[in-house]
C-alpha cells in the first residue's frame, strides 16, 4: 500500500516517495544499484531531486571480539523482514519529506569487505536527505528482523544487538 | 471489504497456532517452527512459558557478555551449564526478545487469535 501525502501549511501536499527495496541473496555491488536507480529517478520529467545522502555498510574482518572473520551470516524472517522494511522507510519518508529511497540489505552469507547494506535518499534538500537517510538506517538496524552471525575459525556466534553509532 | 462468514466454531475454544523461532533461540531449542495448541486467552507470554523458551533462551546466553550469544558450532549440543536463575515460568519476556503476530510486533500480553503465527524473535542486529 503507498504511503499517504503529508500536507504542511501553505503548500501542496508532497507525493508519496518512491520506495525501491529489497532484500540480497546474492552479492551487493552499490556502484550499479546507485546507477540504476539514479538513471531511474533523472528519467522522469522533473528529472533527479538535487540532493542524495547515502550509506554503505560492510562487512568488517574482525569480530566483535577482535578475532579474524571468515563470514557474516545474514538470518531474516521472510515476509515480516519485507514488511518493516516497506513500513519503516514509508514511515520514515514521510517524516523528512523526501522524494525517493533505495535500501538493499544482503541476507545469507556475506564477506569481509563485502556490502551489507545500501541506504539512499533523494531530496529537494540536503537535510531532508540526510537526516532520512540516518534515521532509517538507525530504524533498520534495531526495528526490522535480521540476525548477524559471526563465523571465526569454524565457529560461528550470534550477535545480539548493535554496535554504538559511534 | 465483502461481508464474511462467521469464524470458524474453534476460535471460541484452544488456539491453534504456528510459532516460530529464529537466530540463536532456534538453535537452542533445536526447532524452527511448530504447530502449538494454547488455551483460549493464550498471551504471547503464556506460549513462551508453556513451551519452555526460557530454558532455550538462557542457554543461548551462556556467556558472560551480555551482548554475546553463547551457540556455537551449530551441530554440537550445548554442554551442561550452571542451573538458570530464570525461573521455567517466566512473569514477562526476558530483555531483548520481542513478539511478532502475523509478521507485525507485538506485546508479550497481546490477544492471540485462533491460525496466528506467533514469533519470538530474539535481539535484531541488522544493517
Amino acid at each position: 500500500m503507498s504511503p499517504p501525502s503529508i500536507e504542511s501549511p501553505g503548500s501542496s501536499p508532497l507525493p508519496p516517495a518512491q520506495l525501491s527495496l529489497q532484500l540480497q541473496p546474492a552479492c551487493l555491488d552499490p556502484s550499479r544499484e546507485l546507477e540504476r536507480w539514479q538513471g531511474e529517478l533523472a528519467a522522469v520529467a522533473a528529472g533527479a531531486p538535487a540532493a542524495t545522502a547515502l550509506f554503505i555498510g560492510r562487512v568488517r574482518g574482525r569480530t566483535a571480539a577482535g578475532k579474524p572473520l571468515e563470514a557474516l551470516e545474514l538470518e531474516h524472517y521472510p515476509g515480516m523482514a519485507e514488511h518493516q522494511l516497506h513500513q519503516l522507510a514509508s514511515a520514515c519518508a514521510r517524516r523528512n519529506g523526501v522524494a525517493a529511497v533505495l535500501v538493499r540489505h544482503r541476507v545469507g552469507r556475506v564477506l569481509p569487505g563485502e556490502a551489507l547494506v545500501l541506504v539512499a535518499v533523494a531530496a529537494d534538500r540536503r537535510g531532508p536527505a540526510q537526516r532520512c537517510c540516518q534515521a532509517l538506517l538507525e530504524a533498520l538496524k534495531h526495528h526490522a528482523p535480521f540476525w548477524k552471525r559471526e563465523w571465526s575459525g569454524g565457529v560461528g556466534e550470534w550477535v545480539l544487538g548493535n554496535t554504538p553509532l559511534g | 471489504m465483502a461481508a464474511t462468514d462467521s469464524p470458524p466454531a474453534r476460535a471460541a475454544g484452544a488456539l491453534h497456532l504456528r510459532v516460530r523461532l529464529f537466530a540463536g533461540l532456534r538453535e537452542a531449542m533445536g526447532w524452527s517452527e511448530q504447530a502449538v495448541v494454547a488455551a483460549a486467552g493464550a498471551t504471547p507470554l503464556a506460549v513462551w512459558n508453556q513451551l519452555e523458551l526460557g530454558e532455550g533462551w538462557r542457554r543461548t546466553r551462556g556467556g558472560a557478555d551480555p551482548l554475546r550469544g553463547g551457540v556455537a558450532t551449530a551441530p554440537t549440543p550445548a554442554p551442561a551449564r550452571p542451573r538458570s536463575p530464570i525461573p521455567a515460568s517466566m512473569p514477562n519476556l526476558p530483555p531483548g526478545i520481542r513478539v511478532a503476530i502475523n509478521h507485525r510486533f507485538a506485546a508479550a500480553d497481546a490477544a492471540l487469535a485462533d491460525g496466528d503465527e506467533l514469533a519470538f524473535l530474539p535481539p535484531i542486529s541488522g544493517g
